[in-house]
């Protein structure tokens, strides 16, 4: 049986926003089951090995059992993630687009694990189509008798509705989404109290990827067993890739989680383009450490990427050739954060300007050897400094690829 | 009937000076002629593309070859490359170049002219016949949309024909302005004549050197103007930016042998035709840097191209002297009554016929023998210009002072001797496909001049070439220019290159040829070599 494409990306889950297209197959059978025995979701999720698919990798029943732990005579929200703004990333578009049912059924089936009534399907504006997409199938889904089968089971007035995020990067960070379905500024909020406890409007808020929420209906409809199974090795289940960069085939591959680096990009990308040498891969965000060629072999799930020092990220590899200029590349991305940085924290608003400047100033040939100092040094001081992680995810790919390809900076600033 | 061409010396023996030479009666159909003769309808020079918007459309071989080969620059090469910010980029110091450039300075926009030979250095200072606009009083812009549609078997877009018909009586009232001089009659009204398969008086001149007089013009209002000139600087790839938009371009600068990132909000491409790409083996009127550049970048950035099949063969290049094959005489010298002479010393055509009708029947007369063939081998008909004189004595001297220039370098007096033509390469007729503010499909990205398509169809007529860049030329700058208020681009790249390459992986093409070609084959220097020449100069 082909490893590609066996869930998530199934004929049977991509049937577009058509309520009667997805239950003529796999729709509604998860659902059944879970109104059924409620309770028993949350066991399930954790023997299946559920993880947070939006690049934390946190065991998702961890993050269910708190929001569940807290007490029912309150409204607790439940914010589906799908503001996807990183470069590279492009999963949740299709995943909205072409299979919007498969990820409200796995929403719903969450709300039920947890108590939540209020489900919000926080989506990135430019993505107009998935925006229009789950705007149609929630509507369908409000109209349907599960809506009432729902909202009784769950003993509270239930409401479904899709917002579009405020469009901006750091949108997507947990605390910042919160603020923005408050109606504010994505700013994010310190940590604790965690969002489980306190999150929109001081309710109880549990947020998930839309690839994470997707995977529910599968995983209660199959089995634990089944969905451990799909992974290769200790990895469960399946990721999404999001394959980029001088590849032949780029595009979105879901493979067994723990797929190796060498088959996505040989085997499903068709090898490099023009076949030159690989020479770095940028994973997730791409606020991660750079892969290099001797990773190929890695396993891409959470842990054994991990152990290489960097991370999987969204699961977004964006692939580099030879001949292929590494400082223009991070001085794009760091550029990148500098533009999404919310502001608050003079040492994220600052530094990510000055880290980007330098590294403007010495790609295009009019760097000096202090303004490499002075990179470095930024990279010494600046992680850790911000509120959220966003600062640190700059730094990082930075001071890793001053790390593998510091040659290219010496020679850019010896010019 | 004798199937053999007669020799030229045997020719020039047997030519007698007649005034009048009544055209025998003609039975041809036009469609059959051109379909006989004309190099367009030659199905082996054919292919369909495989890679890009035009996929599955026929285009001219040498054509294809360029616009599906990969591209001359890596993203390596832009490490360490500097970078300039500019709000109007305009590729090609020609006459569309020159217009748009100035228009869009005068409306405040920062303005960079890049070109890549010397400002001016064009097809526009060839343009020898002048300028169509519908000033006569027995005229109207009317008629001329019809003689363009017609000219171009109903194939233009019709909306950019009534634009630039309309726009024509105030072009030449801007070209005045910017200090252009025309002929005129004694009264200081401008004079005008017919041109080529058109239904009125027309065409306005100056000599035979309108075009060069348009340039000069444009070249000094540009100079004195607050838009940077770039020179010896091609442009060797389009840039793009996050959102499918063009952004930019890369310089290859001659002088110092280095690339330059220019960032810009627009970008303008004025490169003009392919003649240098000799396209069937035949000898063209164009300049040096007439390669084709534009069409090959703005196809990759996914820009639509049209009538890439359609190419016109101007009936009067000089055939002899050899070292001068190729060079253009005027329409007007046929608009003002001159015949062309087959070996026989007959008449063949009616000469004001359109462009492509008049190159296949001479094509016809050199392949059925009855053409006059030189030591060389190159074949050709007579252009009788001694009978012109004989009729309008003086003509030469007062109307044709470039042709006589011609004779003067060939060794040949018009006056008393005919002169051999053969067709040569003149004009592309199609190019980048563009609304009426000269846009292409890529928003940022506008074309205009010779390199865009759509105005002529599948043939020009004389003298819409001069109004064409002038009019989508300031049309162009006009639009270009506001599009300095927009948000900048977020992330500048060559990332097309990539889908690029990977079509022409998928499709299965040959990498090995790079584009543009940015000079002819005649002349292999490029960025990557040391020219002699340039080192010559720099040394000074």
């Amino acid at each position: 049986m082909s490893q590609l494409n066996q869930v998530l990306f199934h004929e049977n889950s991509r049937v577009g926003a058509d309520l009667a297209a997805w239950q003529a197959t796999i729709g509604g059978q998860g659902l059944t089951r879970a109104l059924q025995e409620p309770e028993a979701i949350i066991p399930l999720i954790e023997a299946a090995g559920l993880r947070g698919l939006g690049g934390s990798g946190f065991p998702t029943y961890k993050k269910w059992q708190y929001v569940a732990a807290q007490p029912n005579d309150q409204d607790k929200y439940l914010i589906c993630n799908g503001n996807e703004d990183e470069p590279g990333t492009f999963k949740d578009r299709i995943l909205l687009q072409e299979a919007p049912h498969q990820v409200i059924e796995g929403a719903c089936i969450t709300a039920l694990a947890c108590g939540i009534n209020r489900i919000v399907f926080y989506i990135n504006p430019e993505q107009t189509e998935s925006l229009a997409a789950m705007q149609t199938a929630v509507a369908q889904w409000c109209d349907s008798d599960w809506f009432d089968k729902l909202e009784q089971a769950l003993g509270k007035p239930l409401e479904i509705r899709v917002m579009p995020s405020s469009g901006h990067y750091i949108g997507g960070e947990e605390t910042a989404a919160i603020e923005s379905v408050e109606g504010h500024f994505p700013f994010p909020r310190g940590k604790p109290p965690f969002p489980a406890v306190s999150g929109v409007y001081g309710k109880p808020t549990l947020i998930n990827n839309m690839e994470t929420l997707s995977n529910v209906s599968h995983i209660v409809r199959n089995g634990a067993e089944w969905f451990r199974a799909l992974g290769l090795g200790e990895a469960t289940g399946t990721k999404i890739y999001c394959l980029s960069g001088d590849v032949l085939y780029p595009g979105a591959y879901e493979l067994p989680m723990g797929t190796p680096l060498s088959t996505l990009i040989y085997n499903y990308g068709g090898g490099m383009l023009l076949e030159k040498e690989l020479k770095a891969v940028f994973t997730g965000g791409p606020s991660n450490t750079i892969l290099t060629p001797k990773d190929l072999d890695v396993p891409l799930d959470y842990e054994n990427v991990a152990a290489r020092d960097s991370s999987l990220g969204t699961g977004a590899m964006i692939v580099i050739s030879e001949g292929t200029g590494i400082v223009k590349r991070v001085a794009e991305y760091v550029n990148f954060f500098a533009h999404s940085s919310c502001g608050q924290c003079p040492s994220c608003k600052n530094g990510t300007f000055y880290a980007a400047q330098l590294l403007t100033r010495i790609d295009t040939g009019k760097g000096s050897r202090a303004d490499l100092h002075a990179l470095m040094n930024l990279c010494n001081m600046l992680p850790g400094s911000g509120r959220c992680h966003m600062l640190d995810g700059a730094m990082k790919v930075l001071q890793s690829s001053m790390h593998h390809f510091m040659d290219e900076y010496e020679q850019a600033v010896n010019r | 009937m004798s199937n053999s061409p007669v020799s030229y010396e045997a020719a020039m023996a047997a030519y007698r000076l007649e005034a009048e030479r009544p055209l025998t009666e003609q039975h041809d159909d036009k469609e059959a002629l051109l379909r006989a003769y004309h190099p367009d309808y030659r199905a082996d020079t054919m292919t369909a593309l495989k890679v890009g918007p035009n996929s599955g459309e026929q285009c001219h071989r040498q054509l294809a070859d360029v616009l599906q080969a990969d591209a001359r620059i890596d993203e390596a090469d832009l490490a360490g490359a500097s970078v300039v910010e500019t709000d109007v980029l305009v590729i090609g110091g020609g006459g569309a170049g020159c217009a748009a450039a100035l228009v869009a300075a005068v409306k405040g926009a920062k303005v960079l002219l890049a070109t890549k030979l010397r400002l001016g250095d064009s097809n526009t200072v060839m343009a020898e016949g002048g300028i169509q606009a519908s000033i006569d009083k027995e005229d109207t812009p009317q008629m001329h949309y019809d003689d363009t549609l017609k000219a171009g078997h109903q194939s233009a877009d019709k909306k950019l024909v009534s634009q630039m018909v309309m726009d024509g009586p105030d072009v030449i009232r801007w070209m005045i302005q910017q200090g252009m001089q025309f002929d005129t009659d004694e009264f200081g009204d401008l004079l005008t004549r017919r041109a080529g398969g058109t239904s009125a008086n027309r065409v306005c001149y100056y000599r035979d050197y309108t075009g060069l007089e348009m340039m000069r013009v444009l070249r000094e209002a540009v100079q004195n103007s607050d838009a940077e000139v770039w020179e010896y600087s091609p442009v060797v790839e389009l840039m793009i930016n996050e959102s499918g938009h063009c952004a930019g371009a890369v310089i290859s600068n001659l002088k110092d042998c280095s690339y330059v990132q220019i960032i810009a909000k627009s970008v303008i491409i004025a490169t003009g035709g392919i003649g240098r790409m000799h396209l069937n083996g035949f000898p063209t009127s164009n300049h040096f840097g007439a390669t084709g550049d534009g069409l090959v970048l703005a196809y990759r950035l996914g820009a639509k191209l049209r009538d890439l099949d359609s190419f016109q063969y101007h009936p009067t290049g000089l055939a002899h002297p050899h070292h001068l094959a190729g060079t253009l005489i005027t329409e007007g010298v046929r608009s003002a009554g001159t015949y062309l002479l087959n070996g026989k010393g007959e008449r063949f055509v009616d000469e004001l016929k359109p462009r492509d009708v008049v190159a296949a029947a001479i094509l016809k007369e050199c392949a059925e023998g009855r053409g006059i063939q030189t030591s060389d081998g190159s074949q050709g008909v007579w252009l009788d210009t001694p009978g012109l004189e004989l009729r309008n004595p003086g003509i030469l001297q007062q109307r044709f002072p470039k042709l006589l220039h011609l004779g003067h370098k060939a060794g040949i007096d018009p006056h008393t001797s005919p002169l051999l033509i053969y067709p040569t390469l003149h004009y592309q007729n199609g190019g980048v496909v563009i609304d009426e503010h000269g846009e292409t499909t890529v928003p940022g990205l506008y074309c205009v001049g010779e390199a865009s398509g759509g105005i002529h169809g599948k043939n020009r007529i004389m003298g819409n070439a001069l109004l064409e860049i002038i009019s989508f030329g300031r049309r162009a700058g006009r639009h270009a220019a506001e599009r300095r208020h927009s948000k900048g681009h977020k992330r500048v790249s060559i990332d097309h290159l990539s889908r690029l390459r990977r079509e022409l992986t998928i499709s299965d093409m040959p990498m090995e040829q790079k584009s543009p070609m940015l000079f002819p084959d005649c002349a292999k220097f490029d960025t990557d070599v040391d020219y002699e020449g340039l080192r010559r100069n720099q040394d000074k």
